[in-house]
């Protein structure tokens, strides 16, 4: 984590949960007006507010769950993990906020890239946290002239550095100098990447939280003619050797 | 019947309000994002435009730029829906906000629906 506060407590620790309350209000939000809707019109789509409440509670639990490894990494067991596997199970995971978004979801798991060393419950939650962001900020970047079309990619490729795990859209490319930025401006600004999303973005930066504390990096990432963010991981070479 | 254009990045709460202001009785058109709310604005001629200010790419107040600087729309309402706080609204937010004719602001999360509805309503010009 970041330096410390005067209190001794982590400054990061202290942005990133600022981050996740004003994320929040988000679900909480479309919550509560859809069910005031309901009352005044008869009929509630109770399948949408279940996928936000879904959302909601992924959120918090992803946030819990990278700030725990960020505190003690000590107890993060590294396993042999197939990505492919943990990007399908991160697809379902995204599917129903998916629908209700009115985003289509892509796998791409197509390559055969061996096993990666990984921690897999923080690899998950990552992609998962990744994803629910990028699914609702989507619809807006369509409106923005900046993407197409709605559908989400997940999807992985071997690069000169590893193997990559990432998330993909028809949209501009956001650039690591753009994602340096909003990690600055995390907490400070209402909006830190404001040509990626109209939220605060708490997802993320926990996704980039839940990366660090596995020494990963969440950077700037291309897929065929697809922008997204991913993270490079390490194939496990001493099991290719057995 | 009037007609608004709701500027709602967010695609559950735009279905939410949309379907609010409808049974109301108004004709909405909804826009997610700057660009496509200037394009709506220019083929649906609406006489009140519900505003959020946090957009993807460029903000509401530079929605509100484009669109005051054509003299036809000079003079309609614009009610600010915003999950942007009081306390950072009253800020250089209300500064551009009052040069730029916004008529009412309305804090999202403390907003009802029966709320906004009544405000769009007490918003619109009277039918002679």
């Amino acid at each position: 984590m970041a330096s410390d506060g005067s209190d001794g407590t982590p400054v990061l620790s202290q942005r990133l949960l600022l981050s996740v309350a004003e994320e929040l209000k988000l679900p909480l939000l479309q919550i509560a007006r859809q069910a005031e809707q309901g009352q005044l019109a008869g009929g509630t789509d109770l399948a949408t507010i279940r996928a936000t409440a879904d959302s909601a509670l992924r959120l918090l639990d992803n946030y819990s769950l990278g700030i725990r490894l960020a505190l003690e990494p000590e107890a993060m067991a590294v396993e042999s993990v197939s990505v492919s596997s943990v990007l399908y199970d991160a697809g379902q995971q995204l599917d129903s906020l998916a629908k209700s978004y009115g985003v289509g979801l892509e796998l791409s798991i197509a390559g055969r890239y061996g096993p990666v060393l990984a921690h897999r419950q923080g690899l998950q939650a990552a992609l998962v946290s990744l994803g629910a962001a990028l699914i609702e900020a989507l619809p807006a970047q369509a409106a923005a002239g900046t993407g197409s079309q709605l559908k989400l990619r997940l999807a992985t490729h071997r690069s000169r550095y590893g193997i990559v795990a990432g998330l993909y859209a028809d949209t501009k490319q956001v650039s690591n100098e753009a994602l340096q930025h909003g990690r600055e401006l995390q907490s400070r600004s209402r909006q830190p990447l404001m040509d990626l999303t109209h939220t605060s973005g708490a997802g993320i930066f926990v996704a980039d939280t839940i990366l660090k504390a596995m020494k990963l990096d969440l950077r700037a990432s291309r897929h065929h003619r697809l922008y997204g963010l991913g993270t490079v991981l390490q194939p496990n070479r001493q099991l290719r050797l057995v | 019947m009037a007609k608004i254009l709701l500027v709602e990045p967010d695609r559950l709460l735009a279905e939410t309000y949309l379907k609010a202001l409808a049974g109301d009785g108004h004709e909405v058109v909804a826009a997610a994002g700057a660009q496509a709310a200037i394009s709506a604005a220019d083929a649906a001629r609406p006489d009140l435009v519900v505003l959020e200010l946090q957009l993807v790419e460029h903000s509401g107040i530079e929605f509100l730029y484009e669109f005051r600087s054509y003299p036809e729309w000079q003079a309609i309402p614009v009610l600010v829906h915003t999950a942007v706080p009081p306390g950072e609204f009253e800020g250089s937010w209300q500064i551009l906000g009052r040069e730029l004719g916004i008529d009412i602001y309305l804090y999202k999360p403390r907003t009802s629906l029966a709320r906004l509805l009544s405000d769009v309503r007490g918003q619109l010009p009277v039918p002679a």
